[in-house]
């Protein structure tokens, strides 16, 4: 086990090595530099002074020294500092990464909560009214973008109840139930859109494994409908649900980006969302490479995971 | 010369500003409507929206929206109006506006100039800094010499490179030797673009993006990034029993339809609005919406340097062919003001709005594309940013309004970064026709010299030797009406050469809670006067 955990991690090396040479070759190709968005439109440098400031900033530099540069540093663990503000990137992230990693556990939780049952129901009484209003539900759920979702949450609230989710940000450290309350809409926002795709996989995965040979022989020795579902099916349905949890991370800290900006919560989202308007490119390049950690690390979980639900599974 | 101040107090009766809202109809309490002053009156001062009722009382903790992040503090270092939203509660300069846009004494009690190139500043006495300490003229110096200095970068430095060294003559006066006269100096102060006068040594002492140590009638708290900034009242402010509300803090909302949603159920006492945002706020009668002209000059710039524009002909047919009102209407749902090179509505330096040659003539315009060699018209493009979707929408008026005269103009959107640097001189000017928006300048000089004059860094695309002199005339000119004449000779040079199409002023629109009063807006687009805002105690 601790083998294999350590072969995987061995094996992420190159693909955030990838990962960061992309990014920082994409994020120089948008036309513009931060010092053209210091000065917008109306604000003025003399030539000179410009110049100088590029080389502040070591904008000057040939791109495979500013690469080897930055990745040196990445490798002693500094992420560089926002050519914006010159403040330390790790600083800023440790303000701002637990508040999108709450709001995506948040979402992940939320949507496993309703969506597996309701999807087993929706397998178990295929066809019934409660399948057709889950299904009809779910294709909606899939439909709405959370942007919108987002947006017409926070409007409903304030129309009928005249009620908003809390301005400034409460850690869940210093009140639970605050900052529950203030995360619930964003969370739930986030959260429709991944409960569709998991109750619809429940669903269709649920009504294969109910199919099968061995459910029949379960249900011919006499044993409990309940159990049936709870220790055979489901056990047996929820691996591609995993898998399809696992890959929605990507979508889920994707959404974060939108969701966060529209409530204002200061998160990773809008933090690189700004650093891409700006052209701070330390800022998108450790954005983009600890969004990539979050996803790499949260499929091996999801790996490990398969042991855990299946025994026939083992990792040597 | 004694104290040198704005002359339009000198120029125009003055009006009591209950008085001129009364008399427009302005309901006061409740919902106010709004109020547009210019027009009517030719160049009347500026009608800004205000909410007031009854005595101030003190006290009370409120929400702002902040539709932007500060970004920074450092209020000599940046170019975003987010940074000057930031900092100008608690920084404040030697000048500062009033409600009418005057230029009034700030820290500065009163000045002189014994010639042309030199000011003589006395310092207010008894100002203390939010530590407590006094205020000297060594911060003045320190702060002047920091904004200056170029290994700072000041994106405003040029405001204020006419100075050419500050002496410090005891604790409370300072001089400025300038290299030659600038009119517009004493306005730029009051602008706090790069003027904020800082502690000496601050830059050493403490990280000035994230912290301030100003004179304001606010004490910054702390600032958090991307989410929020906090104001506490300084109790040793030095206009008379302001500021009145004990705490602020400007919670930064990008997103309008929070903004409107907060509003709605009572968590904030502030929001800068767009015509859509007040819209969806109509019949909330808890909240007064406030709108007034700002400086908000939006344009369509032909690179004439490039052809067909060379040919002023070419120009001034497109001037003929579109229909203004029609872009007001269409591009920001009415919310604007038809305005020439000067905003309407600036001081009393524009062309008023019923003396803009702005009659539609689709039959001369395509008489001057045919005397021009294009009886058929031309294809050109049009770009633009989504960044400001009036931007877009403005366009795509005009390319309809121009293929009545043949010009076939495509439409070409781009991201504002990209749209920066790509129209930007360092870059070549590559554009046909590009529209953006001038912003708040304190002086004229801001509109007529800095995009038109011929080697001015921000050039857009027009070389005159003629206006060159009288813009250049202008700066140096103290007398205000010999600058009066020259800066009209030069708008109307523009007018005549339409190296662009002005379009209008649009608005400021910004929302408050009806039991929040004592605001007034600023032509500026900033919130100066959140200094003598209130609440009702209930």
């Amino acid at each position: 086990m601790v083998s294999y955990i350590l072969k995987r991690m061995v094996l992420a090396v190159p693909v955030l090595l990838g990962i960061s040479v992309i990014v920082f070759l994409l994020v120089r190709l948008i036309p513009g530099d931060v010092i053209d968005l210091m000065l917008g439109t109306e604000g003025s440098l003399r030539p000179e002074v410009r110049e100088q400031l590029r080389q502040t900033l070591g904008l000057d530099q040939p791109l495979y020294v500013q690469y080897v540069t930055w990745l040196g540093d990445i490798v002693r663990g500094d992420l560089g500092r926002s050519l914006r503000t010159g403040q330390p990137i790790v600083e800023n992230l440790a303000g701002k990464l637990p508040i999108t990693l709450e709001l995506a556990f948040l979402s992940v939780v939320m949507s496993l909560v309703v969506a597996i049952p309701l999807g087993i129901v929706s397998a178990l009484r295929r066809n019934s009214v409660i399948d057709f209003v889950v299904r009809v539900l779910g294709t909606i759920g899939l439909s709405l973008p959370n942007f919108w979702l987002a947006t017409m949450l926070i409007l409903v609230a304030s129309l009928l109840f005249r009620w908003g989710p809390a301005l400034i940000y409460v850690s869940p450290l210093d009140n639970l139930g605050e900052n529950l309350k203030q995360m619930f809409l964003p969370s739930l926002a986030l959260a429709l859109g991944l409960m569709a795709v998991v109750m619809r996989m429940t669903r269709s995965s649920m009504l294969e494994v109910l199919s099968q040979d061995y459910i029949r022989t379960a249900r011919a020795k006499g044993l409990r409908e309940r159990l049936v579902i709870y220790r055979h099916a489901l056990r047996n349905a929820l691996m591609p649900v995993l898998t399809v949890v696992g890959i929605q991370t990507g979508h889920l800290l994707g959404g974060a980006v939108i969701v966060e900006q529209i409530y204002g919560l200061p998160g990773l989202g809008w933090f690189l969302l700004n650093g891409i308007y700006q052209r701070d490119y330390p800022v998108v390049q450790a954005g983009v490479l600890i969004i990539a950690g979050i996803f790499v690390v949260t499929n091996l979980v999801v790996d490990l995971l398969y042991a855990v639900i299946d025994p026939r599974i083992q990792y040597v | 010369m004694a104290k040198r101040r704005s002359h339009r107090r000198d120029t125009l009766p003055a009006i009591d500003r209950r008085q001129f809202l009364s008399s427009t109809g302005v309901a006061v309490g409740g919902l106010l409507a709004a109020t547009s002053g210019v027009g009517a009156g030719g160049r009347a001062p500026l009608a800004a929206g205000a909410a007031f009722q009854g005595e101030p009382v003190a006290g009370g903790t409120m929400i702002w929206a902040q539709e932007l992040d500060p970004v920074s503090l450092d209020p000599h270092k940046t170019s975003n109006f987010s940074t000057v939203q930031g900092i100008e509660h608690t920084y404040q300069s030697l000048t500062m506006y009033d409600e009418e846009l005057n230029v009034v004494p700030c820290l500065a009690e009163s000045w002189e100039s014994p010639d042309d190139t030199t000011y003589i500043m006395h310092l207010r006495p008894g100002v203390l800094w939010h530590d407590g300490t006094e205020l000297t003229a060594n911060d003045v110096k320190y702060s002047l010499e920091r904004l200056l200095n170029p290994e700072t970068a000041a994106p405003y430095a040029s405001w204020f490179n006419a100075i050419e060294s500050v002496e410090v003559i005891d604790p409370l006066t300072v001089q400025l030797n300038l290299s030659a006269p600038y009119g517009p100096l004493l306005a730029n102060f009051a602008a706090m673009r790069g003027s904020s006068i800082i502690q000496n040594g601050a830059d050493a002492a403490m990280n000035l993006q994230l912290q301030a140590v100003g004179t304001g009638p606010y004490r910054m708290v702390d600032y958090v990034p991307e989410s929020h900034f906090t104001l506490a009242r300084n109790e040793s402010y030095w206009e008379e029993g302001l500021p009145y509300v004990d705490e602020v803090t400007f919670k930064i909302l990008v997103d309008e339809d929070a903004r409107v949603a907060a509003l709605r159920s009572d968590q904030i006492q502030y929001a800068y609005l767009t015509v859509e945002g007040a819209e969806r706020l109509a019949g909330e009668a808890a909240v007064s919406v406030l709108r007034s002209p700002k400086a908000w000059l939006v344009a369509h710039f032909m690179n004439t340097f490039r052809e067909p524009f060379t040919d002023v002909r070419v120009r001034q047919a497109i001037s003929l062919a579109v229909n203004r009102q029609e872009v007001i209407d269409k591009a920001v749902g009415g919310a604007g003001v038809l305005s020439g090179p000067m905003p309407t509505g600036h001081g009393d330096w524009f062309i008023p709005v019923e003396n803009l040659p702005y009659a539609q003539d689709l039959d001369g315009a395509r008489a001057l594309l045919a005397e021009a060699g294009f009886p058929d018209g031309f294809a050109t493009t049009i770009t633009c940013s989504p960044q400001y979707p009036e931007f877009v929408a403005s366009s795509v008026v005009m390319q309809e309004q121009l293929a009545q005269i043949g010009i076939e103009a495509e439409v070409v959107q781009m991201e504002w970064g990209q749209f920066v640097s790509d129209t930007s001189r360092q870059n070549g000017w590559n554009y046909d026709i590009k529209v953006t928006a001038f912003t708040f300048y304190p002086d004229p000089d801001g509109y007529l010299y800095t995009p038109w004059q011929t080697d001015s860094t921000s050039n857009y695309t027009y070389s005159n030797p003629e206006f060159d002199a009288i813009v250049a005339e202008a700066r140096s000119t103290l007398d205000v009406a010999k600058r009066h004449e020259l800066y009209d000779q030069a708008q109307q040079m523009l007018l005549d050469e339409s190296p662009a199409i002005f379009w209008y002023v649009g608005e400021n629109i910004e929302a408050l809670p009806a039991n929040v009063q004592g605001y007034t807006q600023s032509y500026t687009g900033r919130r100066i006067f959140l200094k003598k805002t209130w609440m009702e105690q209930s």
